[in-house]
């Protein structure tokens, strides 16, 4: 992206251009920080956290955050989801840092930071609200297109006829187990042999709903971005699957 | 001799002073690769796929690709093997170029490559190190951030606006009236 709109400014008739091209990714990894704007701030799918004292917390903080002292920072952040986007704020800059450290070295990768903190929050005027502090975390990870909710997942699994249920694991993977009731052919055969093994399913109707799940979500999706393509009415779940014969542990 | 080449590569990239770029969305085409210089190594043998990878499964040994595009735009599935070279250039969500070969009526991933982007004549790269410098010295320049603008919203570098690149023909005028003040450009990194 970056190279391209480059390339229209020197159109447009500007001389002194630079890319770096290595991204907003290697900026963080170069340890630097990054910053939410307002709008995400206030309405963005993401946990928002407090560093300050739950007394300052309390008299005035961001709207939606959840107060985690910085003290006590370590017992309580995994409480936080680990694919949450996650905002952090603080009125003291080196606490926040060594907050995002600790998050980064637990393996949280969308952490950003509010410009200036608190104080930053209020010099442009960020909205602020009071009352007892907010200690739960509460967050929903979107679903992306073609996803289908564990929820839903789960429905089809107690009941065959809300969707067929595909397992597109290998052969060795499933001689340790499955669901139940799902059906199942490996992702690679998936693409050679895809409408005449999904005719063959019993009680197959057009329009049927299709469930697709792997062990992670990656093959799953994969394959329903094949079966999308010819039409067929799936989607997949993104989620660990593990099974032990028909005792199967689905975890998000 | 196809080992010979593997070994010129390198040096035919960093002789060429292609870069790798950023996602591009919009360049995918099946078509086979225009080298940036016209040498014989640098051409991928046989046909390839080029495009953003979608997807990877080391257990199935499948990567899937987005290649083509608009209307012609559309997923494929290649295979891969223990032979098959440069697999670590496969990374979902970055530009890949996969030569293959059909084996059973299946393309068969021989040799990926990372896909690169040529930075437009004049235009230099710089170091998140180097542009941190420049904003730790208050130094007079506009950083863009050319990523759609959710990505921009939750997360962007410290004084940073944000012009998608779709939307940066519509958005020329948002940039300083001076020619020759320092544009810095960037997006979500290599691919």
């Amino acid at each position: 992206m970056s190279p391209k709109s480059a390339g229209q400014a020197v159109k447009a008739g500007y001389k002194n251009i630079q890319v770096m091209l290595a991204g907003e990714p290697a900026w963080i990894k170069a340890g630097y920080s990054t910053y939410a704007n307002y709008g995400f701030v206030c309405r963005g799918n993401n946990v928002i956290i407090d560093l300050r004292s739950p007394e300052k917390s309390a008299a005035a903080r961001v709207p939606r955050s959840v107060n985690m002292p910085f003290a006590s920072f370590e017992d309580t952040y995994d409480e936080i989801p680990i694919k949450a986007p996650i905002v952090l704020y603080s009125d003291n800059e080196e606490e926040t840092i060594a907050a995002l450290r600790i998050l980064q070295a637990e393996g949280y990768k969308k952490i950003s930071l509010i410009e200036g903190g608190f104080h930053g929050w209020k010099r442009v005027g960020g909205r602020l609200v009071k009352g007892p502090v907010v200690t739960d975390v509460h967050w929903q990870r979107i679903l992306a297109e073609g996803e289908v909710s564990l929820a839903e997942f789960e429905k089809a699994m107690k009941d065959p006829n809300e969707a067929i249920i595909l397992d597109v694991r290998t052969r060795d993977e499933v001689s340790e187990g499955k669901i139940e009731i799902s059906q199942h052919i490996p992702l690679d055969e998936l693409c050679k042999e895809m409408d005449q093994f999904i005719c063959n399913i019993k009680d197959m109707q057009k329009g049927q709903k299709i469930y697709i799940h792997c062990t992670t979500g990656a093959r799953a999706e994969m394959a329903y971005k094949e079966l999308k393509k010819r039409g067929y009415n799936a989607s997949y779940l993104v989620a660990e699957v593990e099974c032990d014969g028909n005792d199967c542990s689905i975890e998000e | 001799m196809k080992k010979n080449i593997s070994r010129l590569v390198p040096f035919l990239i960093m002789a060429s002073f292609l870069v790798s770029g950023c996602n591009q969305d919009t360049s995918s085409t099946v078509t086979t690769v225009k080298p940036a210089i016209t040498t014989q190594a640098e051409k991928p043998q046989g046909p390839v796929y080029k495009g953003k990878v979608v997807g990877r499964s080391n257990k199935a040994k499948q990567i899937s690709i987005a290649v083509g595009k608009g209307k012609d735009a559309k997923t494929i599935m290649v295979s891969f093997d223990e032979n098959t070279t440069g697999l670590e250039h496969a990374k979902k969500g970055h530009g890949a170029i996969i030569a293959y070969e059909m084996r059973d009526g299946v393309p068969f991933a021989t040799t990926i490559k990372q896909k690169l982007a040529k930075l437009p004549q004049g235009v230099t790269v710089i170091s998140p190190q180097d542009v941190k410098a420049l904003i730790d010295a208050d130094k007079d320049f506009l950083l863009v951030d050319s990523r759609p603008g959710k990505r921009y919203s939750a997360s962007h570098l410290p004084g940073a606006v944000s012009i998608p690149v779709c939307e940066m023909q519509e958005l020329l005028q948002n940039l300083p009236k001076h020619k020759d003040k320092l544009l810095i450009f960037y997006c979500g990194g290599p691919t």
